[in-house]
């Protein structure tokens, strides 16, 4: 028997207020962005201290293979 | 219940990614709350539960928790679907003083394949740098686009920035 195909909603409300942020963000001046970029640099501090950690466990099971 | 974390926010776990201030959450919704209606009805649960929590400040749709504001994008696809079942759990050292949050973040695969599928020029740079940073398994990217119907997509994207197709590469090879 056929699978019933699944209903997803529509999202395209929370796309276009996505994308008026977004565009709220370019308007901003240069000193705003800036801020935000400090702001967002400790906010995603985690995942970048993350990230450093899979890529030396990365680097150091490559050394460990190699020939 | 499963309810990771996605865009940017998840992009920068695998790679430097781009300036944002608000923070994705692909959530399941019930059968019943998908049918067609606006955003802030479909959520409407949630709201009020964080309203409950003393979250009740928006920003456009996105609710300010904790500084951030919050996007709750509903599963909207099968890829988004699988994406979320998928999600891997990741332990969030906030700092030494406050420990750790367990939470889960989209698979690099699923970011990638997303952001084809959405194909902007933002979309479009982030890709490139997470195969620059060689940091999708390339295997399971292709068998996602293969899947999801994003083959001839992909296909115009190496194309269009001239980059070897990874997925026959590996095929050929």
């Amino acid at each position: 028997m056929k699978q019933p195909e699944t209903v997803y909603p529509d999202i395209s409300d929370i796309l276009k207020a996505k994308a008026e942020r977004r565009r709220d963000i370019a308007r901003r001046s240069f000193g705003e962005k800036i801020a935000m970029m400090e702001a967002l640099r400790e906010r995603v501090a985690p995942f970048k201290r993350l990230r450093e950690q899979r890529r030396a466990a990365k680097r150091a099971s490559a050394s460990d293979n190699a020939p | 219940m499963k309810r990771p974390i996605a865009g940017a926010v998840a992009a920068h776990n695998y790679v430097e990614s781009a300036l944002t201030d608000d923070l994705d959450i692909l959530i399941a919704l019930e059968a019943s709350q998908a049918r067609p209606q606006s955003s802030l009805v479909m959520l409407g649960p949630l709201l009020t539960y964080l309203k409950s929590k003393g979250y009740s400040e928006f920003q456009r749709e996105a609710i300010l928790i904790e500084g951030w504001a919050v996007q709750f994008i509903p599963v909207a696809s099968d890829l988004d679907a699988e994406a979320l079942t998928k999600a891997e759990p990741v332990d969030l050292e906030i700092n030494p003083a406050e420990g750790s949050i367990k939470t889960r973040v989209l698979r690099p695969e699923y970011i990638v394949a997303t952001a084809l599928r959405v194909n902007r020029a933002k979309d479009r740079n982030r890709i490139i740098q997470f195969l620059d940073d060689e940091a999708v398994d390339i295997d399971v990217l292709c068998d996602v686009l293969d899947r999801h119907g994003l083959g001839d997509a992909w296909r115009a994207f190496c194309r269009r920035t001239g980059i070897a197709n990874p997925c026959e590469v590996k095929s050929t090879s």
